[in-house]
């Protein structure tokens, strides 16, 4: 699930200032599981807002506010187009993804970001997440255990450990794990010890073009079997 | 059920996800009246006793009879029985009825029909069914045999238990009412009363009759049976009885009639009881208030035969073993042979159970025990237009079952009287909630019943006062805190919305809500204990109180608050979210009241793990200075609460801080060990005052 952290209140008044009628869209997907866009989020800042408004010497501003299931999907930002008929701006508590989404649907409208997307990962406890994936494109976790050198290494080396180790933790991070300790151990349990003992050559991150895409369906002629 | 659940305690909540959704709580499943036990008990949490009475009211015709007599089978089903003791529900009904201001509520009626309605019998049943008659604007005569009101409440029961001035104002509401008395008037013919122009009748004449032991000298005198005894008593006779007094029986009557004999004087009374204290159908309370009185209970005794001698009865008892349970469930005593052996006593009381005696001429047909056979759902009996209820329908029984039966009969007597087919009323379809979970009782606090007092055994064997005394006002709403209310929880209400996020499984105190088989997310409506932390957390808004009132209660209150604070223009204002409930709520929120504290506005909240952030920020917004949380602290009867409190509080904070307001311009309060939290709240407002009048200078400074 993408995570994300809520941008400091004077950021998104300094945004919204010159936009009299603002409307707050939330996200009903994984910015309502990490906390930082459902609808509850999207009535405190509403609140939080109206707040600034009268105590804290903002201009005048109309809000309104609505929580869409998923901004990243066309069909759900589609129901918006009634909603932001009379606005001057969209503040939208999505991830990047959803910004952008509903950017480009209504390509006249400015869109501003009410949250950072921080990261690709889970839930630890309550409130606490943890950055697990870095979509890197090129997945090696049978060779690590199912543990991500990538993004739990903090220099993300794909033949560790490296000589910052110290007993299991790392260097940059006392409080933080040493991935490759958690590797060595994992394959340990697993009885795969020889994985460590492999040479991985450096990944080629010049062979990624950006924007990716993916396209799953088949193209039509390419088999020469339509009829 | 119960007993299943603890083995299975190591299922998982996948495989249990069977959840009853039909949400009656036990106690008012059980209640023959069907009241809304759960409903009354919360508000008399808050203090709200009025309102609490009213809806006693709605079900109960005669509820300060029931709060003094009430064999009360809510409380044995009370859910919080499971995790310590039930709520002493009889004891808060007296507590709600005593304060209530009861003696200022009259049923105001007009009388809408022409069809007289005659009830023969003046118990609990006839009294209940005249007065629901008379509501729906029937004219209604009531006839007694004896020459005053009652019944078995007055004939039956000894004035210790049910005061007659308690009595008697539940019986003069009947006059107010305009129902039409004639006491003194025995029926004897049904057809009579049809000839003088009533259209129905309610047949409900009790069951007087004392049952015979069958055993040589049974009919010598110093032995009388336990209804002729009491009633005597309770009619203003004081039967010399002597100093030695033998009771037979196990039942209430038996109690009664031996706790009455301590009261006429009798020095040594024993009660004779074929079977063990287990099996013992009196009320456990009122045994041990007689044991507490001196009365010895001799268990697994029959008496076979008595003598007179001497002035003396001399009584020879056969000792009995417990064989096979027979059809009531209770084990069958049996004589043990040759274990024969004489007691002597003075008198000798028989209550081994009694029966109607219905005339013959009313011509109705009488069944098992001599009980008028009748329809259970329509309580009609092979006459038209007769109707019977009451123990001369089922035998000796409850009051309170007498009062269902009396309102049933009057809305039965109504579909009669207006051609209508009778319903089965909802309440009859629901069944009640299941137990807790074994873990659930491990999560939820402990929190000791508190008795209501009574009064000490050496003063009671003087005379008729009543034995147990009612609550205070602060041990009532300590009591009534203590309800679980059960059903009332928290439900995924828009499964649209959520977004499986786990959320309220993780915050959830009493780790209720699981993911079940197919990977949806359960709250368990029967384990749910309402403290509302989910409702608040929950980052799709999905989750709900099962209670509409508990739903919109802060928002509504706090706009409701806050437009009040705008009208008295008072500057600076502070707005408190304080918890209604217990003792805090009743005690120390009335203290911040009663201290006046100028520009204090208060929010009743039921439970600060209520209150959410943007409650805190509209405040604010509102133009409050200053907001603080009240909770009850360590009295809580609830977990977790405060650390929630605290988690928005400090959310609230970090807002505040970036838009430039003061953090500590919102705090949590919790009253201390002393149950006070004046001193604290003090300090608060002069510091948001401080505050207020700073921000006015600069302010001035800058214009």
């Amino acid at each position: 699930m993408i995570v994300a952290q809520e941008k400091p209140l004077d950021q998104i008044r300094r945004m919204i200032d010159r936009y009299p009628r603002v409307l707050i869209v939330g996200c009903g997907t994984c910015m309502t599981v990490c906390g930082a866009g459902g609808e509850r989020e999207v009535s405190y800042l509403h609140e939080a807002l109206r707040l600034a408004e009268t105590r804290g010497g903002n201009g005048v501003h109309a809000f309104s506010e609505y929580t869409v299931k998923r901004q990243c999907d066309p069909e759900f930002i589609e129901l918006l187009a009634d909603r932001v008929s009379d606005v001057d701006a969209v503040l939208s508590l999505g991830c990047g993804i959803g910004v952008q989404a509903i950017a480009e649907r209504f390509p006249e409208l400015p869109v501003l970001p009410g949250v950072n997307t921080s990261f690709m990962g889970m839930a630890r406890e309550q409130g606490v997440w943890d950055e697990r994936c870095a979509a890197c494109g090129d997945c090696r976790l049978e060779d690590t255990a199912g543990i991500c050198p990538i993004t739990r290494c903090t220099k993300g080396i794909l033949n560790g450990p490296c000589a910052g180790t110290k007993n299991g933790k790392c260097e940059a991070n006392k409080d933080m794990d040493c991935a490759w300790v958690l590797i060595y151990q994992r394959l340990e349990t697993q009885g795969q010890l020889e994985k460590m003992r492999r040479y991985y050559p450096p990944r080629n991150f010049r062979t990624i073009p950006r924007p990716r895409r993916i396209v799953t369906r088949a193209s039509i002629g390419a088999g020469g079997d339509h009829a | 059920m119960y007993v299943e659940a603890t083995s299975n305690a190591r299922t998982t909540r996948s495989e249990r996800s069977i959840v009853d959704h039909s949400l009656a709580p036990p106690c008012q499943a059980v209640c023959p009246l069907h009241m809304d036990i759960r409903e009354y008990v919360d508000l008399l949490a808050q203090g709200r006793t009025m309102e609490a009475l009213h809806v006693i009211r709605k079900d109960n015709p005669f509820p300060a009879i029931c709060a003094h007599v009430c064999t009360h089978p809510c409380e044995e089903a009370c859910r919080r029985g499971e995790v310590d003791k039930p709520i002493a529900i009889r004891a808060l009904k007296r507590f709600a009825v005593e304060f209530g201001g009861d003696r200022m509520t009259q049923v105001e009626v007009k009388t809408e029909h022409g069809d007289k309605i005659a009830i023969i019998g003046s118990g609990p049943a006839g009294l209940a069914c005249a007065h629901y008659l008379r509501r729906l604007g029937y004219p209604v005569t009531v006839f007694e045999a004896q020459s005053e009101l009652g019944g078995m409440l007055r004939v039956g029961i000894p004035q210790y238990r049910l005061p007659r001035e308690v009595l008697n104002t539940e019986v003069q509401r009947l006059t107010q009412m305009g129902v039409e008395i004639r006491t003194d008037t025995r029926v004897v013919s049904l057809d009579l009363l049809f000839d003088i122009g009533y259209k129905a009748v309610f047949v409900t004449i009790g069951a007087h009759q004392s049952l015979r032991m069958g055993i040589a000298g049974e009919d010598s005198p110093g032995v009388i049976d336990g209804a002729t005894f009491l009633r005597e008593v309770n009619l203003g006779l004081r039967p010399l009885l002597g100093e030695r007094v033998g009771v037979v029986g196990g039942g209430n009557v038996a109690i009664d009639a031996a706790r009455t004999a301590v009261r006429l004087g009798a020095r040594r009374v024993t009660i004779l009881y074929r079977r063990s204290r287990a099996e013992m159908p009196a009320d456990p309370e009122e045994i041990q208030q007689a044991e507490e009185e001196g009365i010895e209970v001799l268990f697994l005794a029959s008496p076979t035969g008595i003598t007179r001698e001497n002035g003396r009865l001399k009584v020879t008892c056969i000792k009995m073993e417990l064989g096979e349970p027979d059809a009531s469930g209770r084990r069958q005593p049996v004589p043990i042979k040759d274990s024969e052996s004489t007691m002597e006593f003075d008198a000798l009381i028989t209550a081994i159970g009694q029966s109607p005696q219905t005339p013959e001429d009313f011509r109705l047909r009488i069944g098992k025990g001599s009980t008028i056979q009748v329809d259970p759902v329509t309580l009609t009996t092979n006459r038209p237009g007769v109707f019977a209820g009451g123990d001369a329908v089922t035998g000796p029984a409850t009051v309170t079952e007498a009062l269902a039966t009396g309102r049933l009969a009057a809305s039965r007597i109504d579909d009669y009287l207006q051609r209508r087919y009778p319903l089965v009323s909802d309440a009859e379809k629901e069944s009640p909630l299941g137990p807790l979970w074994p873990e659930t009782v491990e999560l939820i606090k402990k929190l000791g019943r508190l008795e209501p007092p009574t009064l000490p055994p050496q003063a009671r064997a003087e005379d008729f006062t009543p034995v147990e005394l009612g609550y205070d006002w602060e041990s009532a709403t300590s009591e009534a805190r203590r309800c679980l209310r059960c059903g009332m929880g928290a439900e995924i209400l828009f499964q649209d919305k959520c977004a499986s996020c786990l959320t309220c499984l993780r915050v959830c105190p009493y780790h209720l809500p699981y993911v079940d088989a197919t990977g949806t997310i359960q709250i368990p409506a029967d384990q749910c204990q309402a403290c509302g932390i989910c409702v608040a957390e929950c980052p799709a808004k999905a989750i709900v109180l099962r209670k509409p009132h508990d739903r919109r209660h802060i928002a509504e209150e706090l706009e409701h608050i806050l437009r009040s604070a705008e009208e008295a223009k008072s500057k600076p204002f502070i707005v408190g979210f304080c918890c209604q409930y217990g003792l805090f709520g009743s005690g120390t929120l009335a203290g911040i009241w009663r201290g006046a504290k100028a520009g204090v506005w208060i929010v009743p909240v039921l439970c600060v793990a209520k209150v959410e952030p943007d409650h805190i920020l509209r405040a604010f917004e509102a133009g409050a200075e200053g907001v603080f949380i009240a909770g009850c602290g360590e009295q809580c009867s609830r977990e977790n609460t405060a650390y929630w409190v605290h988690q928005r509080v400090e959310k609230v904070r970090n807002t505040l801080e970036q838009i430039g307001l003061q953090r500590d311009r919102v705090q949590a309060l919790a009253p201390g060990d002393s149950g006070n939290l004046g001193d604290e709240l003090d300090s608060f407002t002069e510091r948001i005052g401080a505050l207020y009048l700073t921000s006015v200078l600069m302010e001035e400074v800058k214009s």
